[in-house]
């Protein structure tokens, strides 16, 4: 009965603690966000992997710089001439008569075309070679400036004028491809928001793909490891004897080794994928339902890494607190009452301690979340799709250059969630162990 | 008081301790306290003999998992030679005997077994090479780091509520938040390449790292070392800050809330006599604790920052040789972190009952 109201007190703390509330707000923002990546389809690794543009465009539609601008134009009418132009290669090595099967080649390799919902116009050959010397010539019209960024930094006035002449440029190269109806051309915008990675990847697919990655290993790793360590630390606790020697010759051995060593051979360990076909098989493909039936089986590796090394921080709490509690008054009526040990410790201890459960829990998740970063550095981590750790090594070189919007956005959306577990774990603590240093 | 909890297990652990108890009763009654901490440390040391050894059986094993010999010996290899190369390195024979030969180098002390990947280097000449550069980095940071957290975090507890602490403890948990690796990023980044471009000139490499020369400390200590190093140092500083800050402040609460404190206050002490002589000192058992813990860490190094800035550390030899399959580097480097793991872990107790005359070891 004290334990419902203790619960009740604590609830009612919680709900007047404001910024714990907000926080729990947002993580479950990202929860539904990545329960509908995984469950409704909402971003697939395909659409995080295709290519939907120029590389490197900056998002919100702010202006690169002219020489970037014409980069970009520049791919676009590339897209489109370098079917052409290879076609042209062609014709002129074979004799005339096959001129005509060719054309048809050429133009369903035109009509292949597509990125992020952009297609060619259904253009004549003839027509579509004019189009795009148009279009280059439109763009040659710049190389009468020297230094377009110089130019237009001095002079404002020169700057206007080429800033004019790329809008125009930029016109022409996507008057090649059809104009997009509005619902389409707002997906594109949308997909286009954050801009594009190296590899022309639009950046905001990826970070929202990501935020199931991080879920992902978040939930089951600090699940797993939590479970590992609420069960040895019950049992080290309320048993004592050898069981506690073994548990604390265990834990003591596991934290005594470097942890990245244990990281990464554990990862390393279970890279080939063999694990996650036995799961498989051996679950009768439960697994795969479970989680959409795309599991990548390159974050099995990261969630064994991290499950098999997280463990050690929550036994070692439990198993304290445990110790303690097996001398409580409570706990000895149960004994005297002639009460099970199964039973003892199920209905007694684990409620006793369910709020170290909690607060470990979210320090884990923050844990992996970060660790995951860490480990994709060192190329171990995850591998397929998008993750925040892929896209934060990946903009290394762009930094250099001065290419923000990758590791903006990773950075940005990973900051939302460690700072809302931050908080609520913060609040957590100070609500349910309010004696913990 | 962790200490005193995990004793507890060391006594069911050993016998041998009866004999030395017994010659602790034989001696005046004023040096039993120091004898008994003898006793203590050496049946810890007995307890944590299984543990060293099972940590050497787990990094075997894990180690074992996949077979190094194809990386190892490149394109060209025929069976006979892919067998004479297993034999070369010990990799035939079963576990269990690689495992005695290298419990019994390690008890002797012999680092002398040659890398797999540079079989000219020895493991001892590898660890002797990059222990230098993995201190450069990290010691400096710790010893920033623990001086700049107590000063913020004292300067928190000391305006315990009002907006200054307020804004600390905001950054100490946004700094938490974000990646190490965007600090290592954005760092490099602002210090190295954009005050290059902009006041063209900059006073920290991007990577590189320059030995310590014995016949020239001064050039290295004043030159070398600040051109190389400390960007890193600077950023590990800022990483580890929040979680330091937010942890001595959490302690400095803690205490401030206690009844000697209220004692002094009524005694009349002055607010700043009350904070450094009655607070902080009572604030030293948390505070070494958290320093003697990192100690360990200090000899892997950061890893990430030797990764990024190409300093030849510890941490990044691990990773070449882990990666690597290196077998003989990764053993040698795990068992030495173990040992000064386990050693600081005692250096704690003993601090605990030098520095807080209640903690007996016992």
């Amino acid at each position: 009965m004290s334990g419902a109201a203790k619960q009740s007190r604590a609830w009612r703390k919680f709900l007047k603690h404001k910024p714990a509330l907000i926080s729990a707000v947002v993580i479950v923002i990202y929860v539904t966000v990545a329960l509908a990546v995984i469950f409704g389809n909402l971003v697939t690794i395909d659409d995080c992997e295709r290519r939907i543009g120029p590389k490197d465009i900056s998002g919100f539609g702010w202006k690169q710089d002219p020489e970037r601008q014409r980069q970009s134009i520049e791919w676009y009418i590339d897209q489109i001439e370098q079917p052409l132009a290879r076609a042209e290669k062609k014709a002129a090595r074979k004799s005339a008569n096959n001129e005509k099967q060719s054309d048809d080649k050429l133009l369903d390799e035109l009509r292949s075309i597509e990125f992020g919902r952009l297609v060619p116009q259904e253009f004549s050959l003839a027509q579509l070679r004019t189009e795009v010397d148009a279009a280059w010539q439109s763009v040659d019209q710049l190389n009468e400036y020297e230094d377009m960024n110089q130019e237009s930094a001095d002079d404002a006035e020169v700057g206007a004028q080429i800033q004019s002449v790329l809008d125009s440029a930029l016109l022409k190269a996507r008057s090649l491809y059809k104009p997009l109806e509005s619902s389409a051309a707002f997906k594109r915008s949308v997909n286009l928001s954050l801009g594009t990675d190296r590899q022309g990847r639009s950046i905001f697919l990826r970070s929202i793909y990501s935020i199931r990655v991080a879920i992902l290993v978040g939930v089951v790793t600090g699940v797993i490891a939590v479970t590992i360590g609420t069960v040895l630390g019950l049992m080290a606790g309320y048993f004592g004897g050898w069981i506690d020697g073994f548990v604390t010759w265990l834990y003591s051995t596991f934290a005594s080794i470097p942890n990245i060593v244990l990281l990464m051979l554990l990862a390393i360990m279970f890279r080939g994928g063999e694990i996650d076909d036995w799961i498989n098989s051996w679950t009768g493909n439960r697994l795969e339902w479970l989680i959409g039936g795309r599991m990548d089986e390159t974050l099995i590796p990261v969630f064994v890494a991290f499950s098999a090394t997280f463990w050690i921080g929550p036994c070692r709490v439990i198993r304290g607190e445990t110790m303690k509690l097996r001398e409580s008054e409570y706990v000895q009526a149960a004994q005297v009452m002639g009460y099970s040990r199964t039973r003892i410790l199920l209905r007694h201890v684990l409620p006793n301690i369910s709020h170290l459960m909690l607060i470990n829990f979210s320090l884990l998740f923050i844990g992996a979340i970060k660790s995951e970063v860490i480990l994709s550095f060192l190329g171990i981590g995850v591998q397929k799709g998008a993750s925040w750790g892929l896209m934060i090594n990946s903009a290394r070189d762009e930094v250099l250059v001065g290419f923000f919007w990758q590791i903006g956005a990773a950075t940005a959306l990973m900051f939302g969630l460690v700072l809302a577990f931050n908080i609520l774990s913060d609040a957590m603590q100070d609500i349910l162990d309010p004696k913990h240093v | 008081m962790a200490g005193l909890v995990s004793c507890k297990n060391a006594e069911s652990a050993t016998v041998v301790v009866v004999s030395v108890l017994d010659f602790h009763f034989s001696l005046p009654f004023h040096q039993w306290h120091q004898t008994s901490m003898w006793a203590y440390l050496f049946r810890r040391v007995l307890y944590n003999v299984p543990v060293f050894l099972g940590i050497i059986l787990l990094v075997m094993l894990a180690l074992r998992v996949r077979d190094p010999v194809n990386g190892l010996m490149g394109k060209s290899k025929t069976k006979e030679a892919i067998a004479a190369f297993r034999s070369e390195l010990g990799l035939d024979q079963p576990l269990l005997v690689q495992y005695g030969r290298f419990v019994k180098q390690l008890v002797t002390a012999d680092f002398s077994e040659g890398s797999w990947s540079q079989p000219s280097v020895t493991v001892g000449e590898l660890m002797s090479r990059s222990i230098g550069p993995s201190l450069a980095l990290t010691f400096p940071a710790l010893v920033l780091t623990t001086i700049i957290s107590i000063s913020i975090a004292l300067m928190s507890a000391w305006y315990r509520g009002q907006w200054i602490d307020r804004t600390l403890v905001i950054f100490a948990v946004m700094g938490m938040s974000i990646s190490f690796l965007v600090y290592i990023v954005f760092g490099q980044f602002l210090f190295a390449a954009w005050l290059d471009e902009v006041a063209g000139w900059s006073p920290f490499a991007i990577s590189g790292y320059e030995a310590l020369d014995w016949s020239n400390p001064g050039e290295w200590f004043f030159n070398h070392w600040p051109h190389f190093c400390l960007l890193p140092v600077l950023i590990s500083v800022v990483v580890a800050m929040g979680y330091d800050t937010r942890f001595y402040r959490a302690v400095m609460v803690e205490e401030s809330g206690r009844d000697y404190i209220t004692t002094a206050r009524a005694k009349g002490a002055s607010q700043t006599k009350v904070m450094f002589v009655h607070m902080l000192k009572n604030a030293m058992i948390p505070i070494i604790t958290r320093v003697v813990i990192t100690l360990p860490f200090l000899i892997t190094g950061s890893f990430l920052l030797e990764v990024y800035f190409s300093i030849p550390g510890m941490g990044k030899q691990l990773l070449t040789a882990v990666t690597e399959g290196d077998f003989p580097v990764v053993q040698a480097f795990s068992a030495v972190f173990a040992a000064i793991y386990i050693a600081s872990n005692l250096l704690t107790d003993v601090l605990y009952a030098l520095v807080d005359p209640r903690v007996r070891l016992s």
